[in-house]
Order: structure tokens, then sequence, then C-alpha cells
């Protein structure tokens, strides 16, 4: 009887591991039959993801899609990890470890010790990582010759979308929140209140911000990137206290507070990481407009060199003026948005690529 | 107390823990008084208690922070001595409940000073909160209550979360939706049964394999269809509707009777299980099985087949947390959005003492703690982020250390039942 019952366990088990392995596997490789790659090439490209996953419509959606985009024109073999929560990490990247790939391409703040490691205890193999610059314990920077970071300088774009906010908001209150209070979260919200800052100045308004303070370097955070529910209520409360546009920066939790906005319906939001009218569609006519970091362009530049054996390790940092980070075009708002304050922001932008203005505060 | 005090939880409080509830009260009353009162300024705080659509608003209430910290403060010290001198016997626990109260909202005066809150949103954001979690914990208490532990709310939860979703989506009715949702709810629970009734395997080692198993393929399903077909995941939610008339008083009108049908749903639930469990013969049995099986059977009660409908009907009402997530709040699935609700549940179930009631009003401390934790950093009152984080998980160790005292679990719980 009761043996029975173990087999049933044992069962259970292996079916939820096999789903999990095979969620990871992307559906549509069609490898060597691909038409547009002219010949097969011999560079094997794996990501291991955040515990977001690759669907996350965020971060590791768009590394995956430069991912995708060199499989694309290359033919190259991809494959990726998802990270169901920290404790994966280091078994993902060696899993890839033993599984011949060219490049190991790591997703997020968090896996930046797991991949500090694996770098320096594996000179022959490749690495980028995504939102991380090395460091060690005395915060003095190091760099590894077979690991690539891939920064980007977020509140550069963040600050433009500050801007834009400050002059569209008609209660004159802003709000955002983030999933964890971490630097590749932080910084959109430091350019934000840079923006806004920059506005007030300019502009002789009063706009002010709710959920983040520079000053502090602390505010409003749900905890995690995962619960949707959350996402609503928080930002219902900051719509309650009066803001009338929120800037979630905390992955598809973000989804959730999109229907609250809906529910309100005077209020817009500002979408992070990705053009949010091309990832998450449905909310298209809410977002004002999204700040972009362009990791899939990054990634795509990283496998390129890898492939030409160009590979560089050390820092690279996405700018408005390399275009690695930038703001969306407006989409459903184009109309919305007055023309003055559209050069504004052209203005602005010429202004931070020449140095005249500081995204600094 | 009287001889049958043995099987009952013994309510009586002794004189040294009598005082030290004295000695706590007059603590808060100065702790008020130093931290809220002498370092408040000379500014008001200004709260907002209307919702949407009343017969008449209230007025925004605006109070001195100093003022206020004080009063309260003295009628904390005035609660204490009273304790002290006379004490306020079994009724001690609601004195607490108001004393805590009363230091809350000095803290909360205290952080709006010169500024303002909407407290009818933070309400409301404690009850909504709120929901998944008494459901989730009914659930346990349907499952525990007949003597199967069950600790996989979590994976039925996320379950039936995705199968609303598609199901709803599909159908393009939220109702078959909901009923799915359910009834995934109860297909999950029923394999635990299964394990755990018949087969009688480690009920932890079952509940732990069906969410592990719950996780797997939410998540697989979720990357190979709800990512390809867009439109499955896109069932909308049920829309909010008013109870006529009593939906319009001010403050507690919106609050309760504006909402959607989970909502109601669940304020239904809360009430009838609790009727069913201690008032019918049917909670009866389920009480009499799931603390000593053999005598519930030597009477007459099919046991296992008590077991498994209470289970099954667990399972269901998880289902109906999980579709609450989906349907009934953010309208679509994304991997593990649950994030660790079910767990949640369960600490709520047994903080609530295997009582339904209890439960809601432990997922209320849940939901409000976590509600303050967002307004205060809203209100950005210099409070690291991190640490506020931890609110609602500190009420609830103190409220379970300093309230509820010993938890009574069903004697059989945990414990297969096999008839000789």
């Amino acid at each position: 009887m009761r043996k029975r019952g173990i087999w049933l366990i044992a069962m259970l088990m292996v079916l939820s591991l096999v789903a999990a392995a095979c969620a990871d596997e992307e559906p549509e490789t069609n490898g060597g039959d691909d038409p547009v790659a002219e010949e097969e090439v011999d560079f094997k490209a794996c990501q291991v993801t955040d515990t977001g996953g690759v669907d996350d419509r965020s971060f590791n959606q768009t590394a995956y899609e430069g991912m995708q985009r060199a499989e694309e024109e290359f033919g190259i073999e991809i494959d990726v990890l998802e990270s169901q929560s920290d404790a994966d990490f280091e078994p993902n990247i060696n899993t890839f470890l033993q599984a011949d790939c060219d490049l190991i391409v790591t997703v997020g703040f968090l896996l930046g010790e797991a991949t500090a490691t694996a770098a320096e205890a594996n000179p022959d193999q490749l690495f980028a990582i995504v939102d991380v610059d090395f460091a060690d314990e005395d915060f003095n920077d190091v760099t590894y010759p077979n690991a690539r970071e891939l920064t980007f300088a977020t509140d550069e774009a963040a600050f433009l979308a500050g801007v834009l906010a400050s002059g569209m908001s008609e209660s004159g209150v802003l709000g955002t929140f983030g999933g964890i209070n971490i630097p590749p979260v932080t910084i959109f919200e430091n350019g934000f209140e840079a923006g806004m800052n920059y506005w007030n100045a300019e502009a002789g308004a009063a706009v002010e911000l709710l959920g983040w303070s520079s000053a502090d370097q602390d505010g409003l955070f749900t905890g995690d990137f995962e619960d949707q529910d959350k996402g609503k209520q928080v930002a219902q409360q900051l719509l309650d206290e009066g803001a009338d546009i929120i800037m979630p920066v905390a992955g598809p939790v973000g989804l959730g507070s999109a229907v609250a906005v809906r529910e309100a319906g005077n209020a817009s939001m500002i979408w992070v990481d990705t053009d949010g009218c091309e990832s998450a569609s449905d909310i298209c006519d809410l977002l004002l407009t999204s700040v972009m970091k362009n990791m899939d362009n990054a990634v795509y530049d990283t496998i390129v060199a890898a492939m030409n054996d160009e590979f560089e390790g050390g820092l690279y940092v996405g700018t408005l003026e390399n275009e690695g980070v930038g703001l969306a075009p407006y989409h459903d708002f184009d109309s919305v948005i007055p023309d003055a304050l559209k050069e504004t922001i052209e203005e602005v932008r010429a202004g931070i690529i020449d140095g005249s203005i500081s995204v600094g505060g | 107390m009287s001889s049958h005090s043995a099987t009952v939880t013994t309510s009586r409080i002794s004189p040294a823990r009598a005082r030290g509830f004295g000695i706590f009260f007059i603590f808060l009353a100065v702790a008020m008084a130093v931290l809220f009162g002498m370092g408040s300024g000379p500014d008001s705080a200004t709260f907002g208690l209307n919702g949407p659509d009343q017969f008449a608003d209230l007025p925004t209430v605006e109070i001195p922070a100093a003022g206020t910290a004080y009063f309260l403060a003295v009628v904390a010290a005035f609660l204490g001595g009273m304790q002290l001198a006379r004490g306020f016997g079994h009724r001690i626990y609601l004195v607490l409940g108001v004393v805590v109260f009363l230091f809350i909202f000095a803290f909360l005066v205290w952080a709006t000073e010169d500024n303002s809150l909407n407290l009818y949103g933070m309400l409301q954001s404690t009850l909504l909160r709120a929901i998944p979690l008494t459901l989730g914990a009914i659930s346990g208490v349907l499952c525990e209550k007949s003597g199967v532990v069950n600790i996989a709310i979590e994976g039925m939860m996320l379950f039936s979360a995705f199968m609303g979703v598609i199901i709803g989506s599909a159908s393009g009715n939220l109702w078959i939706g909901l009923i799915g949702g359910a009834l995934a709810g109860g297909v999950l629970s029923s394999v635990l049964a299964v394990l755990s009734i018949r087969y009688r395997v480690d009920q932890i080692i079952a509940g732990t394999v069906l969410n592990i198993f719950a996780l797997g393929i939410t998540s697989y399903l979720t990357a190979r269809v709800l990512v390809e077909y867009q439109n499955l995941n896109n069932p909308g939610t049920f829309r909010q509707f008013s109870i006529p008339i009593v939906s319009k008083i001010p403050l507690i009108g919106p609050l309760l009777f504006r909402n959607n049908i989970l909502i109601f749903l669940t304020f239904v639930l809360v009430g009838a299980v609790w009727f069913g469990l201690n008032k019918t013969r049917w909670g009866l049995r389920v009480r009499a099985v799931g603390e000593h099986p053999k005598a519930a059977d030597t009477v007459g009660i099919n046991v296992q087949r008590v077991r498994y409908r209470n289970v099954i009907m667990g399972g269901v009402v998880a289902g109906l947390a999980g579709a609450y997530l989906t349907l009934g709040s953010v309208g679509r699935f994304d991997e593990n959005m649950t994030a660790g609700k079910g767990f949640i549940a369960l600490a709520a179930m047994l903080f609530g003492r295997y009582n339904p009631v209890g439960a809601f009003g432990a997922a209320l401390v849940f939901g409000f703690a976590e509600s303050l934790q967002n307004k205060l950093a809203i209100l950005n009152v210099g409070i690291s982020s991190e640490l506020l984080a931890m609110a609602p998980y500190l009420a609830t160790l103190l409220v379970v250390a300093g309230v509820v005292g010993r938890t009574r679990v069903p004697a059989a719980d945990g414990v297969p039942y096999v008839k000789e």
C-alpha cells in the first residue's frame, strides 16, 4: 500500500522536474534549419536568468531577445536556464560550464557574486553579465579579461522620463516603487527624481515624488519581482495619495499596477527596461513612455564580438549617446503630449549628451 | 477553572502575567509620549476617510500631532493603571488590542505630521491583501480539522490561478474560469487526499511535492503556452458591484459593500465554515475525526470518507484563493505569482487557532501591517525599507506570542488512520 504511494510521489516529482527543465528550453529553436542562416556557425551562447524568468517582459526577456537575434542572423545555438530562486544561480552556471558554451550570459545584479566566482575559476570561459560592475569587498573596481560587464546609465533616460512626467502630471504628484532596493532598480528612481527636480527648477513648478527619496536612497519596495497583486495594491496606495503618473521598477509586478492605474481612469504609467508597448502591448494605452535599457543590443554586440574573436573583458556602459539607453516612442500619448514639452525633452537629451546637464541630481 | 479544564485551553491569567500586561501598557504609554509626543512638531496630521459614492462625504480629519500623541499616551497609561490596580480579567486581550491600536494610531499620526494620508485607501488595501490569505487559511482549517495536514495550499493556489486564467480566457466567461480554477484546486487536493489517506504517505512530503509540482507545471505551461498565445492570458477581472443603500454609508460602505463577488464570497465562507464546523452535525463529525478517529469510527462515522471530503473541499477553497489572484485582482497569470501567500495563509490559520473567523482576523493583521509598511514608505518617515518589510512578520510574531498563546492542534492532525 505505502509502496505504491511512494511510487506516485516519485512519479509526480519526476514530472515536475521534467516540466521545469522543459520550460527553460526555447520552443521555437529550430537549430540549423533556419533559412536566414546561410551556414552553420559553431557558436553556443547560454543565458542564466534571474528569478523573474525569461518571459518576464522585462530585463531577462530583453537580454534573451539579443540572443535570439544572434540566433536568427547567424544560426548560432542558444540555450537558457531559468533560476527559480537564489539557490539556483550557481548550479545553473555550473551546468553551462559543463555544456560547451562559448559565451555564458548571466542576467541581473543578484547573479554578480556567482558570476565573478565562476569567471575567476574558469579563465578560458567567456562570460557576460548584465547590470553588474564587479567590485571587491572594499568597493574597488575588479575586472576579468574573460568577463564583460554590461551596465547602463539608466538614470540618463530616466531623467528624461522625469521631465516628461513632471510636465504631464495634473495633480503635481508622481509615484514610483521598486522590486528590491538594489542599484539597477534605484538608478531609474534617482534619474526620475533628478529629472523632476530639473523641471521644477526650470519651469518654476513644485511637482513632488512619492515612493522614493534620492537623499535617503530609500523608498517604497514590494520585496520581490513576482507578486502582482501587491503591485496593484502599492500602485493603488500611490494613487490614493494623489499620484497620477506611476513608474513601477519591478518587472512583471508592474503589470499588476497597470490594473489599478486603469481602474483609476485618469492616471498613466511609465514602463521600464523595454518599450512596454511591444513587450506588454495590452497596457500600451496607459503608457506615457518607457525608459529603455537596450540590453538586447548589448548582449547581441557581445555575442558578435565573441564570434569574431574580438571579445573584450571589462566594463561597457550604455548611455544616451551610444543609444544603450533611451526613451521609447510616445505611442498612444504622441498626440497628447504638447510639442513644447517634446522639444524640451530633446533639448535636455542634447544637454545630457554634451554634459551641460548633470543627471546626478 | 472547573474539572474539564484539562481539555479546554485555559484563558485564566496568572497574577504575574496580569501585572506584566499592566507594566507593558504603561511602557507603551511612555514610549508614545516620548517618541511621538515630544518627537512631533507643531503641525497637524490630515486624514482622508472617504471612499467613492457615499451618501455624504466625511470631513477631512485634521488633528494636532503632538497633542494627539500625549492624549493617547494618557489613555494607555490609564488603562495600564487600571490593569495594575484592579485587573481586566479575561477581557485583558481586548484591552491589549485597544492599547496596541492606540500605539499604532499615535505612530501614524506622528508619521503623517505636516502631511496627509488616505486612511480609507489604507483600510481597503488591508482588506484586499487579506482576502487570498483568508481563503487559503480556510482551506487549511477544513483539511486540518479533519486530521490531514495541508501544506500544499501554495501549490493549489498557484495551479488554480493558472487554470482559472486559461479556462476563463478560452471560454470568454469569468464564471466558468472561476469554477475551473476552483475545480483545479479540488483536483490537486484529491491527489493529496489519496496520497495521505489511502497510501498514508508522510503528509508534509506529499504537500511539498505538490507545491513543487504546481510550480513546475505552471512555469512550463506559461513558457510554452501563455507566452505563445497571449490571448489565453487575458480573462479580465470580476467587476465590483455595490450592495444598494449600505454601500453608501460613509467609510465602511464602500469598504465592505462595494467589492467584487470573490470578496463577498470570502465574507460568506468565513461565516459559513465557522458555523458549519461549530454548530452542525457535519462539523461535529469532522472535529471528532480530527481529534479521535478511533472513537469516531466506533460510533459509526466513516473516518476516511470525512477526510476525503474535507481535503477536497479545502482544495476547492484554495482554488478560490488562486482564482482571486488572477480573476479577482490582476487579470493575468505570471510565473510563481502567488509569491508565498499559501505559506502565509498557513501561518494565518495557526494564528487564528484553526478557526475561520480567527484566521480572517489574522489575515487582516498581515494585510494591515503590509499596508502600513507601504504608507510609511510613501510618507518617507526615514525608517529603512528593509526594516519596514519585516513589519507584517513582526506583527505576526508579536500577536502569536502575546495574544494567541498556545494553539491547540487537532489531536490526530497529520496522523493517518488505520482501521483495525
